[in-house]
């Protein structure tokens, strides 16, 4: 029972590191937004917005994790973040493009690494063939 | 034994039925009946409390008092008595031989034993002709009821009088019948109760009437009118997109209600309610089965609650379960009667209609004719060519009024206050969108699984969504709650005989 109770408080105290982390980053933004349009924001409304956030995220979190249960895998893709994401279209699109992007990089850095790959494989034959010339 | 079966009162034929029921209890017929016969007549013999030390004590008790009234009678009567003593023949023999003994005269019935059999039968097919029981063992009866009303024909008498004059004066009269054992009061009554009509459950709230007749009608011709047209029109495609593109454009932000990708969607969700599709559907069918069976008595149970609350958005709530269930199920039991079956293999060609985009409307076209050539179809049917198409937007818009038309009237029903037309209105509007939404996010679910049918997976997931699943409270709970038990069967896999699991997994 003291064990539940003392890992209840760690997840606890997890729990509000994590909201100080999520705060500090919203009031950065809102910083930013404020300084941008020209109108402060109240702490309370950043409060409420970094509130917002986290519960947002915890079921982002848990939804995540359905999707990509639902399509029985055990990591969740790229495609669960989109079925997320659908409800809002410019948050759609936007994801898309990054996910986009993200693939076409990862497919020049696997291309990269082939040529490394392939380069380094043939310096090592005409190395290997060097020697057993020699 | 002072339980209120104290001998010296007078034993109404009421307190030996029930005495004789509590036997009964005890008893099964199978029993051998020599062992009864054997039991009842030492009890007979000694009825005392010394029988409480046997088996059932309760009942050894009521053998003792039971006894004693019946002790006046023949053994060799008892005995025969009691071999068929179920309460059934008790009942039977009460309800026979009481009336006769009691307004008649009484002295014959103080004399039971010996000429019990000889007295009866004048006296039975006295009766006998006015009872409408045709039971079948009348010998052994004569014991009980004569020897009880010897002891309470006065009462029973008083009672019988004023019953049978009751009866004569054709009073309706529910059925008393061992208590009030009278002659021929209680034959008559028993013709009575015969008699007496069963009041017709008339429909005391004319608005819970859930299927306006015309609405069939209408529904058919527009749909298949709509059906034509969407064909033509190229939407649906809007509704088949993969998870990457936008489709909700047009739902989300589209203002107007019934723009062209709505319009191709609901008539055909509509249009296909009547339309048993038979092509390639075959797997949704039974996939989607299980869903709108289950959905369609949701509906039922579920309308009550959620409605006050269905809001127009996916929220979590139980309103939109209640209120997708009730779509589902209203959308597929519009037309329930002429298709009954027609709406579940129906909302199976809903969703392949929506998910594969090769799937032509026209096949659809021959296809209603044999399933719409039920009932109210036909002259439908017949008015559909003549129907000009440039009527276009309106009767598109019809179908998804009429569908909602119903969900309307329910709310208005609930809300226990007058609603304006407008208000009924927004309220379809709002209904539209929802639905809408919600099959986009079944389809878009259907798609995430990499398959083109809606399963009771997707459902789950979407319930899950919207709050009503958690991890505390399954589907299967919410089952349990909800749906009568003819539908959770189909849901919850069930053992049966034979090794086999119904539905099939």
């Amino acid at each position: 029972m003291a064990e539940e109770e003392a890992e209840e408080q760690q997840r606890f105290s997890y729990q509000q590191r994590l909201r100080a982390a999520v705060h500090y980053t919203v009031a950065a933004l809102c910083q930013e937004v404020a300084s941008d349009k020209g109108m402060p924001f109240s702490k309370q409304s950043v409060a409420a917005v970094s509130e917002v956030t986290f519960r947002q995220c915890e079921n982002f979190a848990k939804d995540l994790e359905m999707f990509a249960r639902h399509a029985r895998r055990s990591t969740i893709n790229t495609e669960d973040v989109k079925l997320l994401a659908r409800r809002s279209n410019s948050l759609l699109k936007y994801i898309t493009e990054k996910s986009e992007e993200i693939a076409q990089f990862n497919t020049e850095q696997k291309a990269k690494k082939k040529k490394k790959l392939e380069e380094g494989n043939k310096t090592l034959e005409a190395a290997e063939v060097v020697e057993s010339e020699s | 034994m002072a339980d209120g079966y104290s001998p010296n009162s007078e034993p109404t034929t009421r307190t030996l039925l029930r005495r004789v029921l509590d036997t009964a209890d005890s008893r099964s017929p199978r029993r051998p009946r020599s062992i009864r016969a054997g039991t009842q007549r030492t009890l007979l013999e000694t009825p005392s409390p010394r029988r409480r030390s046997s088996q059932r004590k309760s009942t050894a008790r009521r053998h003792s008092h039971g006894t004693r009234s019946v002790s006046r009678l023949a053994h060799t009567q008892a005995s025969r008595h009691l071999d068929e003593q179920t309460p059934r023949t008790l009942l039977k023999n009460i309800l026979l031989t009481a009336p006769e003994s009691s307004v008649l005269v009484p002295k014959s019935v103080v004399k039971p034993a010996p000429a019990p059999p000889v007295v009866q039968p004048p006296r039975r097919e006295s009766s006998r002709g006015s009872l409408e029981l045709q039971l079948p063992e009348l010998e052994p009866t004569t014991s009980l009821a004569p020897g009880l009303l010897a002891h309470g024909r006065r009462k029973q008498r008083l009672r019988l009088s004023v019953f049978q004059q009751e009866v004569d004066q054709g009073l309706p009269l529910s059925q008393e019948p061992p208590e009030t054992a009278g002659a021929s009061s209680l034959t008559s009554s028993l013709n009575l109760t015969f008699a007496t009509p069963v009041q017709p459950q008339s429909v005391k709230r004319p608005g819970l009437a859930r299927r306006p007749p015309t609405r069939r009608a209408v529904d058919v011709g527009v749909l298949l009118q709509d059906l034509r047209d969407t064909s033509l029109a190229p939407s649906g495609n809007s509704l088949r997109t993969p998870v990457a593109t936008v489709p909700t454009d047009t739902v989300l932000e589209d203002t107007q209600p019934f723009s062209q990708p709505l319009v191709g969607r609901s008539p055909s969700v509509h249009h296909s309610l009547p339309h048993p599709s038979h092509n390639e559907t075959e797997d949704t069918e039974k996939a989607v089965d299980h869903w709108t069976q289950s959905s369609q008595p949701g509906l039922q149970n579920d309308k009550p609650h959620p409605w006050p609350a269905a809001p127009p958005e996916v929220t979590e709530s139980m309103g939109s379960q209640g209120a997708v269930e009730a779509e589902e199920s209203d959308v597929s039991s519009g037309d329930e009667d002429p298709s009954g079956r027609a709406a579940s293999p129906a909302m199976a060609s809903r969703t392949p209609s929506f998910l594969q985009a090769e799937q032509p409307p026209p096949f659809l076209e021959p296809t209603p004719r044999p399933g719409a050539a039920v009932v109210s179809s036909e002259p439908v049917l017949a008015r559909r060519p003549p129907r000009p198409r440039a009527a276009g937007p309106r009767p598109r818009q019809d179908p998804h009024k009429t569908g909602l038309n119903h969900y309307a009237k329910l709310f208005s029903f609930y809300a226990k206050m007058p609603m304006e037309k407008a208000a009924l209105e927004v309220v379809e509007k709002c209904l539209d969108k929802y639905f809408q939404h919600l099959c986009n996010d079944l389809e878009v679910f259907a798609a995430h699984a990499g398959r083109k049918t809606v399963r009771p997976e997707d459902l789950e997931l979407l319930m899950r969504r919207q709050g009503l699943v958690t991890d505390q409270v399954s589907l299967h709970v919410l089952v349990e709650r909800h749906l009568p038990l003819e539908y959770r069967q189909l849901l919850i896999p069930c053992a049966f005989s034979g090794n086999s699991v119904f539905p099939a997994q």
